[in-house]
């Protein structure tokens, strides 16, 4: 024999060999029939002749080694064997390959997706060295951890404290500044920063150096610290930026650094300026406008440093019992304090990916059962013929694993496609660079997850169809060979996935319901209708009161009188817009006691004609006028709950109120007037107390135009710039918004969330229902001989096809029963993204249900169709 | 009670041979034919018989398609080739001469 001939059989053997085992098969089954039919022919019974027919083929598995060894192909061994038949098997099927696929390969995609930004967000130190030293500062008040810290206490603590190598502080907010000179004028957003606080992070600037000691001191040195991006957008990446300045609202700052590529910490901003001592937004104790963020000195614990800054609390609660009883200073873990705030969503939506993977693990596992179901006379044949269960399981479990790793495939590839959809859905702008992108650890999860699908959806049916009694299956033939074990298992199967598709359809529905509420959410002023635009004048230019009075008076004037106007209103800050802003506000009397605050208020400056315009009531006095300028009484107008808060029900018009300004003493304003309550932070925030100034006694750079007009808000704004750049060209308009729009984009994060939860309930809807259609129609198909009895005998159409329904909605309802109970649990686990909406809320529940019973009612309705029409005579010849 | 006997070694192949010079037949069939032929005095254990068919066929003496049974059933049918017959004329030679030489040295004495 040429070595060519042989390599040639070798090849043959090795690469044929599934055929040929299948041939070997089919000859061992021919011949074992003809046996049994010569014995039958000799009279012997049918049980007698195929147990005579076995014996005296001996044993068949130990002969079909003696071929192979005869054929010299267990060279690979059985495990390529394995792998190619299932290949082959599953070519042969693509539809079923489809199916399987790609809902493995959505649930491990989306899981994976989802590890990967959890991983990126959660999981990842922060991209700054020795991330684990540093810790973030807040404001505690009786013990509850609030948010930002006072300027000057922030001084205090950075010069008494001795657990740091450096404490910065910065505004966890964005400022915004027109910028001027070389260029085109341009809106910027800003935070003032401290000292020391991009070296407490521990990054320095890529140019120049950071804001110096002298820098942070009022009256000081004032610089500028670009942003990477602002850098290259503002000064084309000139590196002889260190010369210029930057005029910022009409003032030359002089560039002192340029921060790396990349680096970004908690607010994007395009440069930073230096925060003063006492000078703006740090001028007193009771103004809380930063967030301390510091690095641990060496061995010195968080709880040690905690000890520390408790003392400086307290000693500074002896010295400033007026702003700072009852106020502390929390240190977290940077990390923790960053990420907290993402962790529910997170969780919630990794715990939804989960839910639907294991959903869909529960589909391919019905799937492969039923394949199974369908090639048991061929597993029966195998196993009879003496091969052994652990083999057909090996076997089976081959094929699994191929499709695990086809879907783990499939998988990583939508993986990357769903973690982008994700994060433009979830914005985490906290944490500063959440990428898309596969890390190693995601990978390595990735390939973990696929190996757990293969044992949700492999191995229990592997086991399951090869522990069946292959001598049972060759008696009963192929129609309801001992498959009631897997249909009990299947049925299991639609039992869970309806639960968890229940809790993931009520979590859905409660964000949802949130979502409403917020929409119906009584804003106190008209929304329709309202343009909105921030218009800042440069300082410079407009240096008295009465020059910038004129020019808002004049634009004012100007964009009513456009077509389609009916009304202007200005006003330092939007409700819902331009959140924040708020003073303490008492009787005057009252100030001075230690530990009374007085009540919280968001203070406004506006101009004549705001209310109206808004469609805010007027309850009482009157609007703000011009004639209250610089030389008139200090007024100011009241929203009601305020009023009441502050008078307690008695008439405020005319009294005096004092709100604290920073000085020893309140400043006093007489009330002129009293305003419905609006919706000044957020949707959720509901009606927020508010005082109202008129702009001629308190004129700063920026006003807000809020424009009504009579048709479509956003279709007036080429005429409103118009009218703009007619009255002076310099000033851009800027952030031009419907009102609608802001209030949407202010839920925005509710509701993609709401929405890619509803998303994944649907897909788990969808999931479930097509696992219980299965289950249902293999029932059907199992027992079509026995309905085709049953109707021979008599039932009608209805009463089959309500047996069949019955059956399903049984199952449905059991998975109803255990759903609800952890559709409670996971209510509660979450209720913290929810509002407007308690989390047994029985609305939800009873629909939730009562919608998943009907999709499931018609799931059931298809096979039970089926069912009802079997002909018994089509029944019988199926034999 | 007819008795029976197992066959020598190496003589099922030539007895495969042989069977199949008359007519293409499967598996079972062959069994069934020699079992016939001599007289229900030979036995094919079929755990041999497979081996040897499979031998046989790699060998190239032998080959096997696809066609029906009596019954109409889907069965793999053996027939001779070329090779196989050439193999059986001298196989049938030896057996000859080995079975005369057993037989003389039986007969003698």
């Amino acid at each position: 024999m040429g070595a060519w001939t042989w390599i040639r059989r070798r090849w043959r053997i090795l690469f044929r060999k599934a055929d040929e085992e299948r041939e070997l098969d089919e000859e061992i089954r021919s011949h074992l029939e003809h046996e049994i039919r010569l014995n039958v022919s000799l009279g012997m019974p049918p049980e007698e002749a195929r147990r005579r027919a076995l014996a005296a083929f001996g044993g068949v598995e130990r002969f079909k080694e003696e071929v192979r060894d005869v054929r010299g192909a267990r060279v690979l061994g059985d495990m390529v064997q394995d792998v190619r038949v299932a290949a082959r098997s599953f070519l042969k099927q693509p539809a079923f390959l489809l199916a399987v696929l790609l809902t493995l390969g959505l649930g491990i995609g989306g899981t994976v997706a989802m590890f990967g930004i959890m991983d990126a967000s959660l999981f990842r130190a922060l991209p700054y060295p020795h991330p684990d030293r540093l810790v973030m500062g807040r404001i505690t008040w009786k013990g509850q951890v609030g948010n930002t810290v006072s300027g000057p206490d922030y001084f205090d603590y950075r010069e008494q404290s001795t657990s740091f190598t450096d404490l910065g502080a910065y505004m966890p907010f964005a400022l915004q500044a027109t910028v001027t000179g070389d260029g085109q004028p341009q809106r910027a957003r800003y935070i003032l920063a401290s000292t020391r606080f991009f070296s407490a992070l521990g990054v320095t600037p890529m140019l120049g150096r950071e804001f110096t000691p002298e820098e942070g001191e009022n009256g000081g040195p004032y610089g500028v610290i670009l942003s990477f991006g602002f850098w290259q957008r503002r000064f084309g990446g000139d590196p002889e930026v260190l010369q210029h300045t930057l005029t910022v609202n009409g003032t030359a700052v002089p560039v002192i650094g340029v921060m790396p590529q990349g680096f970004r910490y908690a607010v994007d901003v395009d440069f930073w300026l230096p925060m003063q001592r006492g000078g703006d937004w740090a001028s007193a104790r009771q103004f809380h406008n930063f967030v301390l963020v510091g690095r641990l000195a060496d061995g010195v614990s968080v709880q040690q440093a905690q000890a520390d800054v408790d003392r400086i609390s307290a000693s500074l609660q002896e010295t400033y019992p007026e702003t700072n009883t009852n106020v502390g200073l929390n240190l977290t873990p940077l990390k923790e304090a960053l990420a907290g705030p993402y962790r529910t969503t997170l969780n919630l939506l990794m715990a939804a990916v989960a839910v639907l993977l294991l959903i869909a693990c529960g589909n391919v596992a019905g799937l492969l059962l039923a394949r199974g179901g369908a090639r048991r006379s061929e597993l029966a044949v195998r196993s009879v013929m003496g091969a052994g269960r652990g083999r057909l399981a090996r076997q089976l479990l081959a094929e699994n694993v191929l499709l695990a790793v086809g879907a783990g495939a499939v998988g990583l590839a939508l993986a990357a496609w769903l973690q982008r959809g994700i994060l433009t859905f979830v914005s985490m702008d906290r944490l500063g660079r959440v990428e898309a992108g596969l890390s190693l650890p995601t990978l390595a999860f990735a390939l973990a997850l696929s190996a757990l699908t293969v044992v949700l959806f492999g191995v229990l049916p592997s086991v399951r169809v090869a522990r069946t009694d292959p001598a049972a299956d060759l008696r009963s033939g192929t129609r309801t060979a001992g498959s009631r074990s897997a249909t009990r298992f299947r049925s299991s199967l639609v039992v869970g996935q309806v639960a968890l598709t229940l809790v993931l359809l009520v979590v859905s529905g409660l964000l949802l319901r949130t979502l409403g509420a917020l929409r119906g959410v009584d804003l106190g002023f008209d929304a329709r209708g309202l343009l909105t635009a921030d218009v800042q004048i440069s300082p410079a230019k407009y240096q008295t009161a009465e020059a910038r009075v004129e020019f808002f008076r004049e634009l004012q004037v100007r964009v009513t009188a456009l077509r389609g106007v009916k009304s202007v209103g200005l006003i330092s800050r939007l409700p819902v817009r331009n959140p924040g802003g708020n003073v303490r506000v008492d009787l005057p009397e009252r100030f001075g006691s230690a530990g009374v605050f007085g009540k919280m208020a968001d203070q406004r400056t506006v101009m004549p004609g705001y209310f109206a315009a808004m469609g805010i009531p007027l309850v009482a006095g009157r609007d703000v006028s011009l004639s209250d300028d610089g030389n008139a009484p200090a007024v100011v107008v009241l929203s009601q709950d305020l009023a009441e808060a502050v008078f307690e029900g008695q008439d405020p018009l005319g009294r005096t109120v004092g709100v604290d300004t920073g000085g020893d003493e309140p400043t006093r304003f007489e009330v002129v007037g009293v305003v419905g309550d609006v919706v000044t932070e957020s949707l959720s925030g509901g009606l927020y107390p508010a005082m109202y100034f008129p702009y001629g006694q308190g004129p700063g750079s920026t006003l807000r135009l809020a424009v009504r007009s009579e048709t479509r808000a956003a279709g007036i704004t080429g005429e409103v710039r118009g009218a703009l750049a007619e009255l002076d060209p310099d000033i851009p308009l800027s952030d031009v918004a419907t009102m609608e729009d802001v209030l949407s984009r202010s839920v925005s994060g509710q509701r993609s969330l709401a929405w890619v939860v509803s998303l994944f309930g649907a897909m788990a809807l969808l999931l479930a229902a097509v696992g219980l259609y299965g289950v249902l129609a293999y029932q059907v198909s199992r027992r079509l001989h026995e309905i085709g009895v049953r109707m021979a005998l008599g039932a009608s159409a209805g009463a089959v096809t309500s047996s069949v329904v019955r059956g399903g909605l049984g199952l449905v309802l059991i998975g109803l029963l255990l759903g609800v109970p952890a559709s409670f649990l996971a209510a509660r686990l979450v209720r913290g993204l929810l509002f407007g909406v308690g989390t047994t809320d029985v609305a939800t529940y009873v629909g939730v249900a009562g919608f998943l019973g009907v999709v499931a009612t018609l799931a059931c309705l298809l096979p039970a169709w089926r069912a009802a029409k079997v002909d018994p005579v089509v029944a019988f010849r199926a034999e | 009670m007819t008795a029976r006997t197992e066959l020598l070694q190496g003589s099922l192949d030539l007895l495969v041979l042989k069977t199949l010079d008359l007519e293409p037949l499967h598996g079972w069939a062959i069994a069934k034919r020699i079992q016939l032929l001599s007289r229900d005095v030979l036995e094919v254990n079929q755990g041999s018989l497979y081996p040897a068919l499979y031998r046989l066929r790699d060998r190239g003496l032998i080959e096997s398609e696809f066609g029906e049974s009596e019954e109409g059933r889907r069965v793999k049918v053996y027939a001779l080739t070329p090779k196989g017959r050439a193999a059986l004329v001298s196989g049938e030679q030896s057996w000859r001469l080995f079975a005369d030489a057993v037989e003389a040295i039986l007969a003698a004495g």
